[in-house]
């Protein structure tokens, strides 16, 4: 063998691998080949053997010819391998397709109740000011409930408060959270600042407007300084951060045993934005809730000194505050529990 | 209180359009509730002159009327009153009116004869009490014009408060409409005409009781004749809601609607003599007594009943209702005027007693005027004679005629403004409280300095600088006003709330206390998460569903809890039965609800409730807070690409355990609940968790609803699951902080180890053996996987366990694994169990 016909084989080597090449259907065939020419037992290295033959001046020459081959094999190697994978991710890819405008896969997601969401909403825009969460007992004394909220045995304005009683001496279902103010009053000194939140129950026919069991919050803040212009901006607030920034709000007298001076707080019909429809009677003002400067009767029993402390209290019902924003008609909806009328709540909303 | 505009207008000037007076006195707080166009209905109702009045030639009782009513031809209308004559002008119904009650007026053939529209009566007007005649109108009453046009009118319904029985009349709400514009108040005449014989020869009054009658002032009106009232005032009282009766009885209506006193009338024919005058008494019922009171129910009378008698009977119950003997009718010639003031508490109390409550009753119980008694008497007397004829007898007899100079309330302007914050000046005060006729005086002598902070029933007065002070002259109408605070009320609702500042408290802030809702919300997100929905349901249950769905397993007590105890609460005044005693557990109104669901369609419920249980221990209720859950049907949502499978007990202890994670609690142990009767005894479960310092979290009860009581419920044959559990915190509290650790650096060891044991043996106790007999590097054991079949024995299971180990401070070796894994063996076999190989 001498150096012409070492260089013709390896030439021929790398002709046939370029051809073969083009023939590897796959990247299986293309490993196959690639063992069968650059292996370790494979054609090139049995070319080159016959190298080892040559007279030694030859060697040099022949072995730069050898290089150039290997690395024009490799190259050819290397370019049908890119393109031989990614022919065959593409056919993959093509055979794991899915119909994407299937539905996906469900998780069930529960709803909260929208009359404990309400509740926990309040608490919140109060807890911006500064009001912290009480609780009282749901069966009250006679004397919590009405005696010292200055509502006396026979007064007149019990007739606000249709009363259940039960087997208890001098017990009965709590008609309003207001007894609340007393239990608060008598645990903690000023500053106070409270939210009392709970379910109250009234002797009362049930229909679409009225209910025996109901929840109510009622909100105390005592102090040496505050005022019943304390309340009016507090409230506008409470409005504006439920209903929207752009809801005007309206003070009006009103009356309660437990307040001096008595509150009655609108917020401008939702329905109608004012303008009077039947929805608030037409007066184009919906009352949201009732309040006033605690009375002095109620801070005595409480244990406050009503000539240093003074301060306002406000009680509002849950059902009323959800019914204006979610344009419930029905307070009976919200405990009879069908999962249709709940379930809507699930649909969380982005205000503006 | 219903307020026609025309007759408040008799009281004060109103220039105002009435929604405007509306908005005015609402912003008084006289809320106006509605505004009502009274008389709407006599659209097609128009003023008619009788042309002639023949008989109906096919009947005897009926006239035909040719009626001429302003333009076109004169009506042909038939019509069966009796009253009418030719040149009459009567209101006379077009064909497409509709009268009060939906009555709508065709025109129709009557007996033969078309009639072209009806003449009306007042009471199908529902414009005056008579129903018999035709109305007859004023000779000068314009022919054509709508009835609407002449009598309508409009009718405000005005919400008085309680603490405001002086605006319970017109003359209280003109004072109110004065107030807002300045306009004077107009005060009706009251002195009627007397002749000379003295009332004291004809009437005498005994009040046996002057602390539950202060007052009681009487008049006598002889010579008259009982009939209707004159139009214009039946027209008033059925404006305001009144039924007019007769010229007399009417007064008494008109008198209380005016003034806001009521007034009582007698027959003095039915009032026995005693030394040849009429004597009335005011005294208790005794024992056995009965009175047949006007509406002919007839009473036994208890003792805590207030009388007006004379020597031989009762004749009324004192400001609730008349007595049939003594009822002025269409033969009362002679009458007696009545206007006394009695105690509120007695008549409000007694009107409860005999459930009678009336317009009359319940302005006395917000308490009278003392001057009233005088002036309505006087007033009534006038409106007798007015109406009725008849001569008024000369004075009043009067049990008590000193009347009490109106009250003084010393205030300080400054703490008004400390109350209000506000900065209006004393002047300011003085001008506003004066639109009230609250007359205001410097401070003068001794008893002006003290200001009453608080009154009954808990007085405080304090002595102030007398420059600080004004007194406030309070008239005797406003019973309502008698300290400081509510002088400032009336200087704040005058002045207007409008000029009340909207500022933000820059006061002190309250200390920091956990919230009660911290914890409920915490696990209410978690669960709605992982897909049941919150409900909130009724705390009044019926005594069956107490009685049925009470728990009576015994659960282990949490630290700091509120166990369930004692017998139910019952309501002794329920509405109805249905929601008639308080709840001792959650269970029972998610069954209903789950249930109720279930009949409307819905075959997967996933639902939970935070409430409360209610007891009485002794003398005094409880309420504990519980969890409670029900699940029917499928929990995960099936789906196209995932089979429906209904929740079982697995899915609701696996609920329990998110709560437990959730709050940090380990997880609960398990244990069986056979015993519980409200649940399948196969399927019922005991879940005790402990805190990570071991004290006892969470405590409650899974289980599947006995197979009984699931019939009962109707939930179509499917299987539901329920839970009640006690948290600890729920009630309010703040969760525990979790103690987070760094995650191992050390390789961890998985081991799976499947153990075979008899049906019998619960997971639980192969778990705790695992867990006992390990040693200190197992870090965890979870059950993967329950096998049963060949080649087990029938009566055998296999429960695979993966165990990891893991050190903090090394790799564990091979062999200190499989010394773990030996120990596990043979603690295995001592419980019975095998390793499956």
């Amino acid at each position: 063998m001498d150096l012409a016909d070492l260089t013709r084989d390896l030439e021929s080597l790398r002709d046939e691998t370029v051809f073969s090449l083009g023939a590897a259907a796959d990247v299986a065939a293309l490993d196959a080949l690639e063992l069968d020419v650059l292996g370790k037992k494979g054609r090139l290295t049995v070319v080159l053997r016959g190298i080892g033959a040559l007279p030694g001046d030859d060697r040099p020459r022949v072995g730069a010819i050898a290089n150039q081959v290997r690395e024009a094999i490799e190259a050819a190697f290397a370019a049908r391998g890119t393109e031989l994978h990614g022919a065959e991710l593409a056919a993959r890819l093509r055979a794991e397709t899915v119909d994407v405008t299937t539905p996906g896969r469900p998780i069930r997601r529960g709803v909260l109740h929208p009359i404990e969401e309400t509740v926990r909403e309040i608490a919140e825009i109060f807890g911006q000011f500064g009001f912290v969460t009480y609780e009282g007992p749901e069966v009250e004394d006679d004397l919590t409930n009405f005696q010292m909220l200055n509502i006396p045995p026979d007064h007149p304005a019990r007739d606000l408060w249709d009363t259940l009683y039960v087997d208890i001496e001098g017990q009965l279902l709590r008609t309003h959270t207001s007894p609340g103010q007393i239990r608060v009053m008598t645990a903690t000194p000023p500053p106070i600042r409270a939210l009392l939140p709970g379910r109250c129950y009234r002797y009362e026919a049930i229909d679409a407007s009225h209910a025996s069991e109901f929840f109510q919050v009622e909100g105390l803040m005592v102090d040496e300084g505050t005022t019943m212009g304390d309340l009016k901006g507090l409230l506008d607030q409470f409005a504006k951060a439920l209903y929207g920034a752009d809801k005007r709000t309206r003070f009006r007298p009103g009356y309660y045993p437990f307040t001096e001076p008595s509150v009655a707080f609108d917020v401008e019909c939702l329905v109608c934005g004012g303008s009077g429809c039947p929805a608030c009677s037409r007066s184009g003002w919906m009352t949201i809730l009732g309040a006033g400067m605690v009375h002095p009767v109620v801070l005595q029993y409480g244990g406050l000194d009503p000539e240093r402390y003074q301060g306002f209290a406000f009680g509002m019902g849950v059902e009323r505050i959800a019914n204006l924003r979610h344009s419930v008609g029905d307070l009976r909806l919200y405990m009879d529990n069908d999962l249709r009328f709940l379930e809507q709540f699930g649909r969380a909303g982005v205000g503006s | 209180m219903r307020v026609p505009l025309s007759w408040l207008r008799d009281y004060v000037d109103i220039e105002l359009a009435p929604d405007m007076l509306a908005d005015r006195l609402t912003l008084l707080g006289m809320e106006v509730k509605g505004i009502e166009r009274w008389g709407a209905e006599w659209r097609n109702v128009v003023v008619g002159e009788l042309l002639s009045v023949e008989k109906h030639p096919n009947a005897d009782r009926l006239s035909l009327t040719r009626v001429y009513v302003g333009d076109g031809e004169p009506l042909d209308i038939v019509c069966g009153a009796i009253n009418i004559a030719v040149g009459q002008r009567v209101p006379v119904a077009l064909p497409g009116a509709v009268l009060p009650g939906d009555r709508r007026i065709e025109r129709t053939a009557k007996m033969g004869v078309v009639s072209n529209g009806m003449l009306c009566s007042g009471d199908e007007l529902n414009i005056t009490g008579d129903a018999d005649g035709i109305l007859i109108l004023a000779a000068d009453a314009p022919i054509g014009t709508a009835l609407t046009d002449l009598y309508g009118d409009t009718v405000l319904d005005v919400d008085v408060k309680p603490n405001r029985g002086d605006a319970l009349s017109l003359v209280g709400l003109a004072r109110e409409v004065s107030a807002v514009t300045g306009a004077p108040l107009r005060w009706p005449d009251t002195d009627p005409p007397e002749d000379g014989r003295a009332v004291g020869d004809l009437l005498t009054v005994e009040v046996r009781d002057p602390d539950w009658c202060s007052r009681f002032v009487g008049r006598w009106v002889d010579g008259v004749m009982v009939g209707p009232a004159p139009e214009r005032v039946q027209m008033r009282l059925r404006a305001a809601g009144q039924r007019p009766i007769s010229n007399v009885v009417d007064v008494s209506n008109y008198v209380m609607l005016e003034l806001g006193k009521p007034i009582h009338t007698y027959d003095a024919d039915g009032v026995a003599e005693r030394d040849g005058r009429r004597h009335l008494v005011v005294r208790r019922a005794v024992g056995g007594e009965r009175l047949e009171t006007i509406d002919h129910a007839t009473r036994e009378l208890d003792p805590d009943t207030l009388l007006i008698a004379d020597d031989r009977v009762p004749l009324g119950m004192a400001g609730i209702m008349g007595g049939a003997s003594s009822e002025v009718g269409e033969g009362t010639t002679r009458v007696i005027v009545e206007s006394a003031i009695f105690d509120s508490i007695v008549i409000r109390r007694t009107g409860q007693r005999y459930a009678l409550r009336s317009e009359a009753s319940l302005r006395f119980e917000k308490g009278q005027e003392v001057r009233l008694a005088r002036i309505g008497a006087d007033r009534a007397a006038r409106l007798v004679a007015e109406w009725a004829g008849g001569s008024v007898a000369r004075g009043r007899v009067d049990s008590a005629p000193a009347e009490p100079e109106p009250a003084r309330v010393p205030f300080r302007p400054a703490r008004v403004n400390r109350l209000l914050g506000t900065a209006i000046d004393p002047a300011a005060q003085r001008a506003l409280l004066a639109r009230v006729d609250i007359e205001t005086l410097v401070a003068t002598g001794a008893r002006d300095r003290v200001v009453q902070v608080a009154a009954d029933p808990r007085p405080l007065a304090v002595d102030v600088e007398i420059t600080e002070a004004l007194v406030a002259v309070i008239p005797t109408w406003r019973r309502d006003i008698t300290i400081e605070a509510d002088v400032s009320e009336e200087v704040a609702r005058i002045g207007g709330y409008d000029a009340i500042p909207s500022i933000l408290p820059d006061t002190a802030m309250p200390p920091w206390r956990p919230s009660p809702l911290a914890i409920r919300d915490l696990v209410r997100e978690a669960l709605a998460g992982a897909g049941l929905t919150e409900v909130v349901s009724h705390a009044l249950v019926s005594p069956r569903m107490a009685e049925t769905y009470a728990w009576t397993v015994e659960l282990p007590p949490i630290e700091g809890g509120s166990p369930a105890v004692g017998r139910p609460i019952h309501v002794t005044n329920p509405l109805s039965a249905d929601h008639s005693v308080l709840r001792p557990a959650l269970v029972g109104s998610l069954v209903e609800i789950v249930s109720t669901n279930v009949r409307r369609g819905r075959d997967d419920v996933a639902i939970f409730e935070i409430g409360k249980g209610y007891g009485r221990d002794g003398d005094s209720s409880r309420e504990w807070w519980r969890l409670g859950l029900a699940l029917v049907g499928a929990l995960e949502e099936p789906s196209w690409s995932r089979p429906r499978r209904p929740a079982d007990l697995g899915d609701a202890k696996g609920v329990v355990e998110l709560v437990c994670g959730r709050l940090g609690f380990d997880p609960p142990a398990w244990s069986g609940a056979p015993e519980e009767p409200l649940l399948h005894p196969g399927r019922a479960a005991v879940a005790a968790a402990t805190t990570g310092h071991g004290r006892l979290a969470l405590s409650g009860v899974v289980g599947e609803l006995h197979p009984t009581f699931a019939a009962e419920a109707d939930l179509r044959g499917a299987r539901l699951i329920v839970a009640e559990i006690e948290i600890a915190g729920l009630a309010g509290g703040r969760p525990a902080d979790i103690q987070a650790l760094a995650p191992p650096r050390q390789p961890a060891a998985e081991r799976d180890l499947a153990i075979v044991v008899a049906e019998t043996v619960e997971a639980a106790s192969v778990a705790g053996a695992i867990r006992r007999a390990a040693g200190p590097d197992l870090a965890s054991a979870a059950l993967f996987d329950i096998y049963r079949g060949a080649p087990l024995a029938a009566d055998e299971k296999s429960l695979a366990w993966r165990l990891v180990f893991q050190a903090e401070d090394r790799t564990l070796t091979e062999v200190e694994i499989e010394a773990a894994v030996a120990s596990i063996t043979r603690a295995v076999a001592a419980v019975g169990g095998r390793i499956r190989t």
